[in-house]
């Protein structure tokens, strides 16, 4: 019984493509399921057309966020860059141990919020805040605070992935080198865990000496995500960390948020909703500065107590 | 008609500026393939192991050779590098690196760039006046010149070119290291030695080199500074040979065999010129290999 050759090879092009998994959003027709008297006015978006006035609408805060043990506290929290006025008096507890993402139409300022708890921000020229960010009950703002340190306690992974221009070990470990630690033996398990915990280590255990330029975006959004949680950071920051890459890739990225996030506090930027939904517990929605509605991620896009929140979950508005 | 001889006069006007361009291209490479061709149908003849290995002998028809200009230019770039580069690349992260409103980073760029285009003979002067004569005086000995006082006026043209090209380079690394080491908890230094400088360590070589390229053909520099020497020395605190010196002499002197070696000398120079060039280019492609992907 001859089998043709060409029946036992599967066509070569018919690599598996995996689908990001589809998030059930609600229908377009449910009923909102609360709608405040701030609707009252009678405008479509009446929370929106507060903020657009310039006023700062008391958000929507589900009591189910309010409640978890918090490990950051935003409270009243502005920012402005020079005159701009980019954050508006934003309060959100995020919590301990839990993915927590923000979201909202791109200038919303969520990248500011992010890089306002490692205090980033302060390299920027004119940047005045005010309120208060707490990291574990210490104001990160307060007078006298060592900033070295306080950054040493959180990971950073950026929109573009930015690994440094030397090999893979000296990236991972580089938290480390800058805090003097010269033991090899300390180097290379912190190394190999870090590249673990990041889902890498297969695929680079082989060419750690070899320069990071030369990997894949994919692979070095992870090698990013290894160098900052080497260190065991108390919360990881995330902004935006799959824009810049490829559906397969950010369906990776996704798993590995998943899967640090059992370890560790997860703080993510994403303008996209579908990735919000599949990989966090808690969604922050954010409009120009203000924080709009804040709860359970199943609750805000099932159940948003606000319809410019569903409007915008579901892409009808933003 | 008329369509068409618009047409034909537009390509005409092509052609011809073609043409002009392309003229002035062989032009300018046939004259520097005369000069190249010439200088080495002149200058190898000229060249011997004696060239290379000999001191002058002080007999004009038979004067020796080169080796102690030779190791002068070495030395006098040397250590004119081991100041001027430090210095350089300092001066030049000071520059990138550093806000300007209170690090006043614009008057000192254009103090920089007017350094730059100081003319060389006025950087001789100037070693004469605030090297060598305060030391003879300091010392109360003659004339102080010296290969100290040459490598100080060669390191003075050295650290503007090195300060601008380290800043320039500096610029071009991505704002996104200095923010991912900041973020893990480096200090400004940290993240300017580790990160920053590395990643623009192939642009800064070659910025390096160029400056020791252009430092090691100047000769007015050293007139009244090294004075030049027609000994075997490595010791700089005496007057100090370089080879552009004694060309200078040799060209401009009477004797015909002096002529030659001058000719045999600026071929050494120009190899060696073209060596600094080549490792430039090699740097900066290796360079351009290890940032793929950023
Ligand atoms: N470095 C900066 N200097 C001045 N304005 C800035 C800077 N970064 C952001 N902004 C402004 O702050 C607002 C919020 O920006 P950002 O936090 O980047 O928004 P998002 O990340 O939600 O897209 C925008 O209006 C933006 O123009
Ligand atoms: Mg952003």
């Amino acid at each position: 019984m001859p089998v043709s050759p060409l029946m036992t090879q599967p066509p070569t092009s018919a690599k598996p493509q995996p689908e990001p998994p589809q998030v059930e959003l609600p229908a377009r027709k449910r009923p909102i399921a609360s709608v405040g008297p701030a609707n009252a006015s009678g405008g479509q978006y009446p929370v929106i057309d507060a903020i657009k006035r310039g006023e700062t609408p008391e958000p929507r805060r589900h009591e189910s966020v309010m409640g978890v043990p918090s490990i950051l506290e935003v409270r009243d929290f502005q920012l402005w860059y020079g005159q701009n006025k980019a954050l508006h008096g934003v309060t959100m507890p995020i919590a301990e141990g839990k993915i927590t993402s923000i979201i909202g139409p791109s200038g919303c300022g969520k990248s500011t919020l992010l890089r306002s708890v490692n205090r980033l921000n302060d390299l920027v020229d004119g940047v005045r805040t005010a309120g208060s960010i707490s990291l574990k009950g210490e104001d990160v703002y307060a007078r006298g605070v060592d900033v070295i340190s306080l950054r040493k306690r959180l990971g950073m992974v950026f929109q573009k992935p930015n690994p440094f221009p030397m090999s893979i070990f000296e990236n991972v470990v580089y938290a480390l080198r800058i805090s003097g630690e010269r033991r090899k033996s300390v180097l290379e398990a912190a190394c190999e865990k870090a590249l673990r915990q990041a889902a890498l280590w297969d695929e680079v255990k082989d060419r750690l000496k070899s320069s990071a330029m030369g990997m894949s975006g994919g692979q070095q959004q992870r090698l990013c995500i290894a160098r900052a949680i080497v260190c065991e950071p108390q919360v990881l920051l995330l902004d935006e960390p799959c824009s810049a890459l490829d559906p397969i890739a950010t369906l990776r990225i996704e798993e590995l948020i998943l899967e640090i996030g059992q370890r560790y506090t997860v703080l993510i930027v994403t303008h996209n909703m579908q990735q919000a939904a599949r990989v966090s517990d808690f969604t922050a929605f954010m409009y120009l500065g203000r924080l709009v509605e804040y709860g359970r991620t199943a609750d805000i896009f099932q159940l948003p107590r606000l319809r410019e929140t569903e409007d915008y979950v579901t892409g009808r508005f933003g | 008609m008329a369509g068409s001889f618009a047409e034909f006069r537009r390509r005409t006007f092509s052609s011809i500026m073609f043409g002009l361009c392309a003229a002035g291209s062989a032009l300018i490479i046939s004259i520097l393939l005369l000069v190249i061709g010439y200088l080495a149908w002149i200058g190898v003849s000229s060249l011997s192991w004696e060239f290379l290995a000999a001191v002058p002998t002080g007999d004009v028809a038979n004067p020796g050779g080169m080796r102690h200009a030779i190791d002068g230019t070495i030395i006098l770039v040397g250590l004119a590098s081991a100041v001027g580069v430090p210095l350089g690349v300092l001066a030049g992260i000071y520059l990138s690196e550093y806000p300007s409103e209170y690090a006043a980073t614009g008057p000192l760029r254009f103090i920089a760039d007017v350094l730059t285009g100081v003319p060389s003979i006025v950087v001789g002067i100037l070693g004469y006046e605030l090297v060598v004569v305060p030391v003879s005086r300091w010392t109360d000995s003659a004339v102080s010149f010296s290969g100290y006082a040459g490598a100080a006026a060669l390191a003075f043209i050295m650290i503007p070119i090195v300060a601008r090209t380290t800043e320039e380079m500096l610029r071009l690394v991505p704002q996104s290291y200095r923010e991912g080491s900041l973020a893990l908890g480096a200090t400004r230094a940290q993240t300017i030695f580790r990160v920053v400088l590395p990643g623009a360590f192939g642009g800064v070589a070659t910025g390096i080199m160029l400056a020791m390229g252009r430092i090691a053909g100047e000769t007015a520099p050293l007139l009244f500074t090294a004075l030049g020497s027609r000994l075997l020395t490595h010791n700089p605190a005496e007057p100090f040979p370089s080879l552009t010196l004694q060309i200078y002499t040799y060209a401009t002197g009477p004797y015909p065999e002096q002529k030659r070696l001058a000719w045999a000398g600026i071929l050494v120079l120009l190899a060696m010129l073209f060596v600094v060039n080549l490792s430039i280019r090699l740097i900066a492609a290796r360079h351009a290999r290890t940032r793929v992907g950023t």
